[in-house]
C-alpha cells in the first residue's frame, strides 16, 4: 500500500521529468558553458585561468551601451506599440459585422509564419526598391524610387519595429481577443446605464479586465525582441546594432580568443533581461492591482 | 421621480418581431412588473428604454421628453441584470460608487453615500471587500445599491431574484419593496413568476409574444382577466360556454346570475370562470348558482385541498378547505357566487 502511495505522489513529477530534463540539460548546460567560457575557463584556446577580464572589457566598451540602449528601445517600442495596437484591433474585431469571421481570420494569419519570412516580406514592402516606394513613384509622388524615405538599415529600425509589429499583434491580440469575448457586453452596458461614457468604459471595465492578459502577453514579447538577433542582424545598422547581434558576431568570430568576451556579453544580456522582467512583472502587478 | 410613456413601441429582429407596438404609461414612483413567458418582449423592451437597443418604431419619453436620441449614458435608466455583474477587479465599495466616480463627485462623498446605500440594502462595512467574498443574495444586494446610489430616474430590473433560492427570494422581494417605497423611483420589474409581479408592483403589463395583453393591477388579473390566455396564465382553466342575456347567463349546467359589476361582455356567447378559491362546496343545494358537479380526484396541499371537478363535461378545479373530504364519483353541489363570476370573450 505504501508503495503504492508513493508511486502514486511520483506520477506526475515522474511525468514531467522528461521535459524539465530537456530544459535543464539544454539551457543550464549551454548556460554552465557558456558562463564558464566568460570567465576564460576554455581549454581550446588553451585558457584554463578564471579571470573577470572579459566582463571587464565589455562593460568598459562604449559600443556595448549604445547597443544595449538600442535593444532596449527596440524592445520596449515593438512590445508597447504592439500591445496597443493588438487592444485596439481587438475592441474591434469582437463586435460581430459583416466580414468579421474574414477580419478575424486576416487577423491571425501572420501567426504561424515565421520571422525570417516576416522580414523579408516588410523588405519587399518598404525598401526603397519594394512595392511601396515603386507605388509611390509610379502614382508620382516621388521623383524616383531611392526618394522613397528610408525603412530599411536606417538607426530608428523601422523595418525591424514593423516585422515585429506584424507578427507580435496578433499574438496579443488574441489572448485580448479571447478575453473580451468570454467577458461578454454586459459589464458594458451596466456602466453604461450607470453613466460611464466610451472613454471611461474601456479604463475603469474593460482594462482591468484585459490587463493581466496583456501583460503575460507582452512580457514574452518583449523578452523575445530584446534576446532575437536575427531581425535586427537582417533589417538593423551595423552601428549601433542589438546586443543579440553583437554577442552573435563576437560569437562567429573566427578568432577565438574573442568567444570568452562574447560569452561574458550574453551573461549580461540574459542577466539584463531577467532583471527587466523582473521590473516588469512587479509593474504590472502594481499596475493590475491598483 | 419620472413618469414614463411608452409610445407605440415596436422592435422586429430580421423577420421576428420582438415587440409590436406597445403603448404604456407609467406614472412617478410607480412600479410597474413586466410579466409573461420566456421570449415574450419583456427585456427587449427593458432594453429599449435603457437604450442599449434602438426601437424600430415608436418612443419611449421620460417626463414627456422623447429619449429614443439620447443616449444610454446620459438617459439616467439604470439597469440591475438577472447575473448580479459585480466589476470583479474592483471592492465592494468601488463597485457601489461606479456611477458617482463616473460622473466626477468629489471622493469624500462618493465613500459617504457608498455607506449610506450599504447601510440601505442592509450590508454595512462590505465596502473593502472583493465580490467573490459575498454570497449570491449579498452580491445581487450590491449590484441594487450601485444602481440606486446614482438617484436613477427609471431603475429597470430585469429578472434580479432569478438566480437566488426561494427564502432569498422572499428576503429581497421584501428589500426592493420596501426601498422602492422608502425613494419613490419609477421602477419597473421584469419576471416570469406571476407570483413575484403580484407581491411587487403596483400594475403588471402581461405580455405574450411581443403584444401587451393586459396592463392593471394584480388583483384584476385573477378577478378581471381580459382573455382565456390571461387566466390561464395566472392558473385559473374553470371554463363554462354559455350566452348572456342581461343579468344571466344560460350554461349546459343551468341560469347563473351575474352581479352587475361583473358584465362587461355584451349579450351574446361567452365563457363564463370563475377562480378555483371562489367555487363554494356547499353540503346541501341552496339558492344562487348550485350546480352539481362530480368528484374527478383529490389532492391534498397541506393549507388546501385541489378537489377536480366534471361540471357538465367540463373540467374545474376547486380549492376546498383542506379538511374537505368526498370520494372519487361522488356528486357533490357547488356555488358559483355571482359576484365571483367573470365572463370571457369567446374568441
Amino acid at each position: 500500500m505504501r508503495w503504492l502511495s508513493l508511486m502514486e505522489k511520483l506520477r506526475a513529477p515522474l511525468m514531467v521529468l522528461p521535459a524539465v530534463a530537456l530544459v535543464v540539460l539544454l539551457f543550464f548546460g549551454g548556460l554552465v558553458v557558456g558562463f564558464s567560457q566568460s570567465l576564460g575557463y576554455f581549454p581550446a584556446i588553451g585558457s584554463f585561468d578564471l579571470t573577470l577580464r572579459y566582463y571587464g572589457d565589455v562593460l568598459t566598451d562604449n559600443t556595448f551601451f549604445e547597443s544595449l540602449w538600442q535593444t532596449f528601445r527596440l524592445a520596449l517600442l515593438s512590445t508597447v506599440m504592439s500591445s496597443v495596437l493588438a487592444i485596439a484591433l481587438a475592441l474591434v474585431l469582437r463586435n460581430t459585422f459583416k466580414g468579421s469571421r474574414f477580419f478575424t481570420f486576416m487577423f491571425q494569419l501572420s501567426i504561424p509564419i515565421p520571422h525570417l519570412v516576416a522580414a523579408a516580406g516588410i523588405v519587399l514592402l518598404v525598401s526603397q526598391s519594394g512595392i511601396l516606394a515603386r507605388g509611390a513613384y509610379a502614382l508620382g509622388l516621388i521623383d524616383a524610387p531611392r526618394n522613397f524615405p528610408v525603412m530599411v538599415f536606417d538607426r530608428p529600425g523601422t523595418a525591424i519595429q514593423l516585422t515585429y509589429l506584424w507578427k507580435e499583434v496578433p499574438f496579443i491580440g488574441i489572448v485580448v481577443l479571447a478575453i473580451l469575448q468570454g467577458v461578454g457586453p454586459q459589464y458594458e452596458e451596466i456602466a453604461r446605464t450607470l453613466g460611464a461614457n466610451a472613454w471611461q468604459r474601456f479604463r475603469y471595465v474593460l482594462l482591468p479586465l484585459i490587463l493581466p492578459g496583456v501583460l503575460s502577453t507582452s512580457i514574452i514579447v518583449f523578452a523575445y525582441v530584446f534576446a532575437s538577433y536575427e531581425i535586427p542582424l537582417l533589417l538593423g545598422v551595423r552601428h549601433p546594432t542589438t546586443l543579440p547581434v553583437l554577442a552573435f558576431q563576437s560569437y562567429q568570430d573566427p578568432d577565438l580568443s574573442l568567444r570568452p568576451q562574447a560569452m561574458a556579453m550574453s551573461i549580461i544580456l540574459t542577466l539584463i533581461a531577467i532583471v527587466l522582467l523582473i521590473v516588469y512583472k512587479r509593474l504590472a502587478r502594481y499596475a493590475v492591482n491598483s | 421621480m419620472t413618469h414614463v410613456i411608452l409610445r407605440d413601441l415596436t422592435r422586429r429582429f430580421g423577420g421576428v418581431t420582438a415587440v409590436d407596438r406597445l403603448n404604456l404609461e407609467i406614472k412617478s414612483g410607480e412600479l410597474v412588473a413586466f410579466l409573461g413567458p420566456s421570449g415574450c418582449g419583456k427585456t427587449t423592451t427593458l432594453r429599449m428604454m435603457t437604450g442599449l437597443l434602438l426601437p424600430t418604431s415608436g418612443d419611449v419619453l421620460f417626463d414627456n421628453k422623447s429619449m429614443v436620441t439620447v443616449p444610454t449614458e446620459k438617459r439616467g435608466a439604470v439597469m440591475v441584470f438577472q447575473k448580479h455583474l459585480l466589476f470583479p477587479t474592483m471592492t465592494i465599495g468601488q463597485n457601489v460608487g461606479f456611477g458617482l466616480r463616473m460622473q466626477g463627485v468629489h471622493k469624500r462623498e462618493i465613500e459617504r453615500r457608498v455607506d449610506e446605500m450599504l447601510e440601505l440594502v442592509k450590508l454595512p462595512g462590505f465596502a473593502p471587500r472583493k465580490a467573490h467574498e459575498l454570497s449570491g443574495g449579498q452580491q445581487q444586494r450590491v449590484a441594487l445599491a450601485r444602481a440606486l446610489v446614482v438617484h436613477p430616474k427609471v431603475l429597470l430590473l430585469d429578472e434580479p431574484l432569478a438566480n437566488l433560492d426561494a427564502n432569498l427570494r422572499l428576503e429581497m422581494r421584501e428589500l426592493i419593496r420596501s426601498i422602492q417605497r422608502e425613494l419613490s423611483i419609477t421602477t419597473v420589474f421584469v419576471t416570469h413568476d406571476q407570483e413575484e409581479a403580484v407581491m411587487l408592483a403596483d400594475r403588471i403589463a402581461l405580455m405574450f409574444d411581443g403584444l401587451l395583453q393586459q396592463y392593471a393591477q394584480p388583483q384584476d388579473f385573477y378577478q378581471r382577466p381580459s382573455s382565456v390566455r390571461v387566466a390561464h396564465f395566472f392558473r385559473n382553466d374553470n371554463l363554462l360556454s354559455g350566452t348572456r342575456r342581461g343579468a344571466e347567463v344560460e350554461t349546459p349546467l343551468g341560469t347563473l346570475q351575474i352581479d352587475p359589476s361583473r358584465m362587461q361582455q355584451p349579450d351574446g356567447k361567452v365563457l363564463v370562470t370563475v377562480r378555483p378559491e371562489d367555487v363554494q362546496l356547499v353540503p346541501n343545494p341552496a339558492e344562487g348558482n348550485c350546480v352539481e358537479a362530480k368528484v374527478l380526484l383529490q389532492v391534498y396541499m397541506g393549507t388546501h385541498t385541489q378537489v377536480q371537478l366534471d361540471l357538465a363535461g367540463h373540467t374545474w378545479m376547486v380549492h376546498s378547505p383542506a379538511h374537505f373530504q368526498a370520494q372519487v364519483g361522488q356528486t357533490i353541489t357547488v356555488q358559483l357566487p355571482a359576484s365571483s363570476i367573470w365572463l370571457l370573450p369567446t374568441s
